[in-house]
This record gives C-alpha cells, sequence and structure tokens, in this order.
C-alpha cells in the first residue's frame, strides 16, 4: 500500500478529506472514519496487490500499473462490480468509478502533504520505523503492543 | 498559458501557514502547497484548503451600499466616503471626538491595522479596539505582568524540542491543526504530554496524561500542581532566586491548595495532579500551551498568571523546549495588537495612560491632541453604544453581533448607533445592522505584513484583484482619512510598513525587503538583527529584569449550575469552522461537513431528558434560547454541554460579565437548561 496512515497521529481534521476533494473537481476519495469519540482513521484505497476491483472489472478500466490500482476513466462503464467487489468500500460508483489515484501528476497525493500532523507518508521507511520506536516504547514501559 | 504562484498568508488560525496560489489568467486556479514553510512544511488544515472558496464566492460584497429603508442601495466611492466622512463628523462635532469608536480587524494586515488606529486617534478618539479582546485580552494583561512580554515566549517548531508538553484548555488539533505535528515530532522523541480540558477532545488523544477538570476550575487545578511542585520540591530555586520575585507569596499562597483540595474543585483525581504535577517539573525541558480555555473567562487574567507561576517556579523559559505559548485564533490578532489597536496601548505597547506615549506619537506623527487612554474596549464600546455614550462607530472586518457575548444585547446596541459603518468583505450580522458598508477584501487580494502567534511577521503578496469596485483596506481606510484632511499618503503596503520600522520598535528591523519565505520573529530592533525566536533567555523586560511571581486566588466562575438550569455549557470550535463563520459556512466544502449547529451531551444526561442523537432540542440561559441538534458523546462529563460559536445561536446564549482586570467575556462558562422541541 503506498500510502502509509499512523492510527495514532490522526486527529480527525479532515484536511486530507477537503485536500483530496479540492484536487480531483470536487470527489474526494478519501474519508475519515470516527471511531466514537476516541480516535479517527482515513480511509481510502489500498492499492491491494491482488486486487479484486481489477479481477472484478470486465472492461479493464482498473488495472495493476506497478503498486498502484490505477483507473483509466475512458473505459469505465459505471457498472458498479468494482464497488461490490472491494473488501474495504472504498471503490464506490456514481456513473463511473472513483477511487484514490495516489495523485497522478503530483510530487506527492495532496493528502500525505497536506496532513497537518504527519499521519500519512508514502515512505515505507518512516512507516516501519515508527512502528519499531513504538513498540519498542511499549516494550520499555513493560507492556507488549 | 503561464501559471503563475504567489505567495501568501492563510487567512485562517493564528499558526501563519504559507501556501501559493495558483494565478491564471487573472484567476485563482488552485493552492499549491509551500514545503519550505518552517512552521507548516508545506501542510494545510481543512480550512486553508478550502480558502479559496470565499475568494470568488457569489456573496461577495462589490460594491459601497448604503442603507434605503430596509434594503440597501449600491453607491459610487465618492458619495461612500462622503457619507463616512459626514456620519462620523457629525458624532465628532456634536458629543466630542470620544464619541466615536473603532474596531480594527486581526483579519487585516498590520499595515492596515496601524492606519486604522492612526486614524482613530488622529481624529481624538482613544477608543480603538480589536477582537483580541475575545480570546487573548487576559494573556496581554497578566503576561505583560508576570514576564513583561505578551507573546508566545518559543516559536512553534520548538514544540518539538519539548520533553514534556503541558496543554490547557486548547484544542489545537481542531483548531491549530499543524501545531499538533510538532506535538507528535516531540513525542516520537520521548516527550510526554499532559491536555486538561473539560471535554475530551482530539487534541486529547494525544495525551499520557488527561485531565478532564470542570469548566472555571484551571486556577485550582494550576495551584493544586503548584503545591505538589513546592512540597515535593521539584522547583527550580536557583532559576526562582536569580530571575524571579515574589515565590514566598506564592508557595504561602497555596500551602492549604493540596491535591485533594484541587481534585475536590476540579473533578480530576489527586493521582493525576500529583503524577502532571511531577512530570512537568520534573522533565528538563517542559512547554505550556493555552488557548481560550485559559483566557474566556472571568477569571481569565488569573488563568494565565497560574500557568506563567508554573513555567516560573520550574524554570522552563528561556530555553528551546521551554515556554509559555498562548495560541492565537486569528491570522493578525497578534499583529493587531502590536500595532496598538488596543484600548491601552499605542503602537509597539506604549501605554496609552502615560505622557510620554502621548508625547512621542505627537511628534512621530506631527500631531495634536492626540487622546490619552485607556479608551473603551470592545465589549465596552457595545455598552456604551447602548447608554449613547457613543454614537458612531467604524468596524472593519468584525463580527460583534455573532461573536460578543448574548448577541441580543449587541444587536440592540448597534441598533442605537446614530451612525454606524462596516467595512467587510461579506454582509455579516453586524453589517446588517449598519447605516453604510464598504467593501474590503480578503487576503489574496491585498498584500501586506501578517503576524503568527509565535510573533513571526510574514510578507503575503497580492493574486488577484479584489471584485467589482471593492478596493484593499489599506485604500478604503486612506481614503476616509484624506477626507479628513489627514496627510495618509500611503501608496503601497510597504511605505507603511516603513514607518512602521520608525515608530514600533519591535519592529525596527522587519522591513519588507528582508521578508523572505519564514518572515522574521519578533523582536527585531535593528536592519541586520536576525529575529528573538526565544524570548526571556537573559532575564526579563521588568524591574530588576526579573519575573513577578504572583499569587492567584481562587474564585469560582460567575455562573454555577443551580435548579432552573441545571447544566453548564462550555463553548468552543470544530476542525471545519472558523470563528464566527462567516468565511466558513459559506465555504461548500466545509459547511456541508458541519452543516448544523449542535449541543454534545453526555448519553446519561441525554437519557434523563429522553433525548437521542440528533434530536432537536432547545438551549436556554438567562439571556435567551436557542435550537440546537444533541450530539451525544462521552467527551463531555455528566452535567457539562458543549456548542461550537460557529453558528448565529451560541452567543445569544453566553454571558457578557467579564474579567475585571481584561474585560474578556466568560464565554466558557454558562448554567443552561435543555428540553426537547416538540
Amino acid at each position: 500500500m503506498p500510502v502509509y496512515v499512523d492510527v495514532d497521529r490522526c486527529i480527525g481534521c479532515r484536511s486530507c478529506e477537503v485536500a483530496c476533494q479540492r484536487v480531483h473537481g470536487g470527489i474526494g476519495h478519501i474519508h475519515v472514519h470516527f471511531v466514537g469519540d476516541f480516535a479517527s482513521v482515513p480511509i481510502f484505497c489500498h492499492h491491494c496487490e491482488e486486487a479484486s476491483c481489477t479481477i472484478a472489472c470486465f472492461s479493464g478500466a482498473l488495472y495493476k500499473d506497478g503498486e498502484r490500482t490505477a483507473f483509466d476513466v475512458k473505459k469505465c462503464t459505471g457498472c458498479g462490480l468494482c464497488s461490490l467487489a472491494c473488501p474495504y468500500g472504498v471503490v464506490w460508483t456514481d456513473k463511473i468509478a472513483h477511487k484514490c489515484d495516489l495523485c497522478e501528476g503530483r510530487a506527492e497525493p495532496a493528502c500525505v502533504a497536506t496532513c497537518p500532523a504527519n499521519a500519512l507518508t508514502t515512505d515505507y521507511e518512516l512507516a516501519s520505523r515508527r512502528e519499531r520506536a513504538r513498540a519498542a516504547r511499549a516494550a520499555a514501559k513493560g507492556g507488549r503492543r | 498559458m503561464t501559471k503563475v504562484l504567489v505567495p501568501t498568508i492563510c487567512p485562517y488560525c493564528g499558526a501563519g501557514c504559507g501556501f501559493f496560489i495558483a494565478v491564471e489568467k487573472e484567476r485563482a486556479v488552485g493552492i499549491e502547497y509551500m514545503l519550505d514553510h518552517p512552521v507548516s512544511e508545506g501542510a494545510l488544515c481543512s480550512k486553508g484548503n478550502a480558502a479559496l472558496e470565499i475568494v470568488g464566492h457569489q456573496e461577495r460584497l462589490t460594491s459601497p451600499l448604503k442603507r434605503r429603508g430596509d434594503g440597501w442601495a449600491k453607491i459610487s466611492w465618492e458619495e461612500a466616503i462622503g457619507l463616512a466622512a459626514k456620519g462620523l463628523g457629525d458624532a465628532k462635532k456634536r458629543r466630542g471626538p470620544a464619541s466615536i469608536a473603532f474596531l480594527a480587524s486581526s483579519k487585516c494586515t498590520n499595515e492596515e491595522n496601524y492606519l486604522i488606529e492612526k486614524l482613530a486617534r488622529l481624529l481624538g478618539s482613544p477608543h480603538v479596539d480589536n477582537c483580541a479582546r475575545l480570546c487573548h485580552a487576559p494573556s496581554v494583561v497578566g503576561l505583560n505582568r508576570t514576564l513583561g512580554a505578551a507573546g508566545m515566549t518559543n516559536p512553534i517548531p520548538d514544540v518539538a524540542s519539548s520533553r514534556c508538553i503541558f496543554i490547557i484548555g486548547s484544542n489545537l488539533a481542531e483548531n491549530h491543526p499543524v501545531i499538533s505535528r510538532w506535538v507528535h515530532r516531540a513525542k516520537d522523541a520521548g516527550a510526554l504530554v499532559i491536555v486538561a480540558d473539560p471535554r475530551e477532545t482530539h487534541t486529547s488523544w494525544m495525551a499520557d496524561i488527561f485531565l478532564q477538570l470542570a469548566p472555571g476550575t484551571d486556577v485550582a487545578l494550576l495551584n493544586g500542581m503548584a503545591h505538589v511542585i513546592i512540597r515535593e520540591g521539584l522547583l527550580d530555586g536557583e532559576y526562582i532566586a536569580r530571575n524571579t520575585k515574589g515565590f514566598e507569596v506564592l508557595a504561602e499562597s497555596v500551602r492549604d491548595f493540596t491535591p485533594e483540595k484541587a481534585a475536590e474543585i476540579t473533578g480530576v483525581t489527586a493521582d493525576e495532579i500529583v503524577r502532571a504535577a511531577r512530570a512537568y517539573a520534573s522533565s528538563p525541558a517542559s512547554s505550556i500551551l493555552y488557548s481560550m480555555g485559559i483566557t474566556q473567562h472571568t477569571t481569565g487574567t488569573d488563568n494565565v498568571q497560574a500557568v506563567s507561576n508554573l513555567a516560573l517556579i520550574c524554570g522552563h523559559l528561556g530555553r528551546s523546549g521551554t515556554g509559555v505559548m498562548p495560541l492565537r485564533g486569528q491570522n493578525n490578532v497578534q499583529g493587531a495588537c502590536d500595532m496598538g489597536a488596543l484600548a491601552e496601548f499605542y503602537p509597539g505597547y506604549r501605554k496609552a495612560s502615560d505622557p510620554e506615549t502621548i508625547k512621542y506619537f505627537s511628534s512621530a506623527w506631527e500631531a495634536d491632541g492626540l487622546p490619552t487612554g485607556p479608551g473603551l474596549t470592545a465589549t465596552e464600546m457595545i455598552e456604551a453604544a447602548t447608554s449613547g455614550d457613543v454614537g458612531a462607530m467604524y468596524i472593519v472586518g468584525e463580527d460583534p453581533a455573532n461573536s460578543d457575548p448574548s448577541s441580543r444585547r449587541v444587536r440592540k446596541a448597534l441598533d442605537a448607533l446614530d451612525f454606524l459603518v462596516v467595512q467587510d468583505v461579506f454582509m455579516t450580522a453586524t453589517a446588517q445592522a449598519a447605516d453604510l458598508v464598504l467593501p474590503g477584501a480578503v487576503w489574496a487580494e491585498k498584500e501586506g505584513s501578517f503576524t503568527n502567534t509565535e510573533r513571526r511577521v510574514q510578507w503575503s503578496s497580492k493574486a488577484l484583484d479584489p471584485p467589482g469596485s471593492a478596493l484593499s483596506d489599506r485604500e478604503i481606510i486612506c481614503r476616509v482619512a484624506l477626507s479628513f484632511g489627514l496627510d495618509f499618503d500611503y501608496p503601497d503596503a510597504a511605505s507603511v510598513l516603513a514607518e512602521i520600522n520608525r515608530t514600533v520598535p519591535q519592529y525596527a528591523g522587519i522591513t519588507r525587503d528582508r521578508l523572505e519565505t519564514g518572515g522574521l520573529i519578533w523582536p527585531c530592533p535593528s536592519h541586520d538583527h536576525p529575529g528573538t525566536p526565544i524570548l526571556h533567555s537573559s532575564g526579563f523586560k521588568l524591574a530588576e529584569g526579573r519575573a513577578a511571581i504572583v499569587p492567584v486566588p481562587y474564585r469560582p466562575a460567575v455562573e454555577v449550575a443551580n435548579e432552573d438550569y441545571p447544566f453548564v455549557l462550555t463553548t468552543g470550535r470544530a476542525a471545519v469552522h472558523h470563528n464566527a463563520g462567516s468565511m466558513t459556512r459559506r465555504s461548500p466544502s466545509l459547511v456541508s461537513r458541519e452543516p448544523d449547529l449542535y449541543v454534545e451531551i453526555n448519553p446519561t444526561d441525554a437519557a434523563k431528558l429522553k433525548v437521542v442523537d440528533g434530536d432537536p432540542v432547545t438551549v436556554t440561559t438567562l439571556r435567551g434560547e436557542t435550537e440546537a441538534h444533541a450530539r451525544l458523546s462521552v467527551g463531555v462529563k455528566e452535567g457539562v454541554v458543549f456548542m461550537p460559536f460557529h453558528f448565529p445561536g451560541t452567543n445569544v446564549l453566553t454571558q457578557e460579565t467579564t474579567d475585571p482586570e481584561a474585560r474578556i467575556p466568560e464565554f466558557k462558562v454558562s448554567a443552561c437548561r435543555i428540553s426537547r422541541r416538540d
């Protein structure tokens, strides 16, 4: 998954939603989900290695392009099979399919650049380093996580 | 087609994030992130991302308007300036210059605020203020007394060097989202975060220790912590001896303020108070971040002083990672204060009551008869309008009809004025009450400097022309001043800044050509001075170079829950809105995410009221009643309810009782009752 989420960092400010909407002509592909009053997490396309949406898509509009699950709008028939196939509910159909395109053409996805709390990153090293640091801190406090 | 990227400063909160406006064919076509900005590093919150939505908004004011019966007539600038001059001039002639009051704007540039207060004072009125009165007036009064300077002591990125961050009365995760990036960076390095708030907020998600105190009990919590620190000898005796005075009196005053006593008042357990006190005092570098939860109380000044006491007895000042940080709510509320748009100060915090000040500005401005202050504060102006002592007002970019407490009373006061001129970008509730409305420009349509919450002065460039015949606020003020025969010959913002360099010592070295990305942090006394990111590193600008430790007795809030009004209402902000909402409620991608006024109620209370999530309810206080939707949340304790103040209804409920010194109203505590609406 090319965009990594640090749930501990998400502050539920919804900047990613507004930024995504802004650079995609008013239609956003990321949604901040609130878990009660305790946490929030941005939900968007995981760009799965074996993406069920690409398997379900008979017209070839959805296809794997390296790590990215790419979308060719010209081939989309709007049938909605991808929405049904996606196990995470992050592809939906409204005349045509809508999903995260990792902001093709931008140096970095808008959600990653705009996130005030640095909760989103495309840097695998950073994401794994944070995870290790968290585990180390938990261990230092005498517990496991 | 060539696309130009124009660097600007975000018009919303006080964090001062920068971004580029992409301009093509004189139209704004998008936002690009400013990756090398020292505070935001390219990040923007939801409001910043939506900022362009208000620029070309269809409801923008595009022409001067005068009241005609119940409606408005478009008029020319010549007629408008004539009416403004006549309205203000008549009031001056009839009842003297002190019958005119001015509200400057914390949304306008430093240059514009300087011109507004200069206009007021050259016309002979001491009454000029800005909405800092409603947010950080207690910081100005309290911190000037204890530390000798009212700004944030350390810059925002410096928070990352803290080992313990104490956030009290600030929901920065929603209100200043980019600051949370620096808090997280400190956490990555092992810092401990303490959050004290009556509500479990997005900020409290970051906390290692969360203290959920009852609204209005901050002094009790802070005194309890000071007690623990002194009792356990966690203080910095050397620092106290070298840099402060008044410690003995404080030690005496908190001797009986045990954590158990503090626990009884605040509702936080004694254990947690002890834990927080130990963590704050024993870390090598601790910082305190606070905001409206500290200031918007009748005990606002006390709260601020209690915060500064804690920093002083632990010696957590003047070094990287330490500090007392009042987080300011608007992009230029710091600057408006620096420029002297305050009732008690001329530019550069020169006391308006001091004959030396008057002498200085009489010579600097070549003017006679400058008024001695302090003038009326923003809240007192409204009272004076009701009583008739103020007959005319000139309000720039502020919306007291929505942002002041007890808004029904405010609207009556505005209606009672003989003449009201409002200069704004939208037809706000305040503008609705005006005789004359002058269309101003938003940040993108003018240039000038803004000073963010860290005292960082940044230049924002002009990307677009204002719509229709709207003008930049500088041009409007200059035209009004010229009509009074005043010599306001300022062809651009830089020429005003050049005068500010001469008259405001803190800004002496902050010239236009030095303001590149990242700006300069005042005090910057000369052209080769690098600015002063960290204050108080070598003593304090007070007598003997010592900071004052001031004992603060605990006083309860004015209103407490009672039989008729069993809930305590506290107010605050939501992530996707800003202040009175005149901008964010017009911004489609923001208002769609938080369209209506809601009231957060604890589910146990809701069950007793037979209210479920989403039910329409009526909230009533002694001042009035408001309709809102119930939002059930365990984030508020039983007996406490919360409403955001971005919608017109909320401040109908709040009370006008003010802090005796800083004159800030007690927005944060009102007794209310709630009933189902059906």
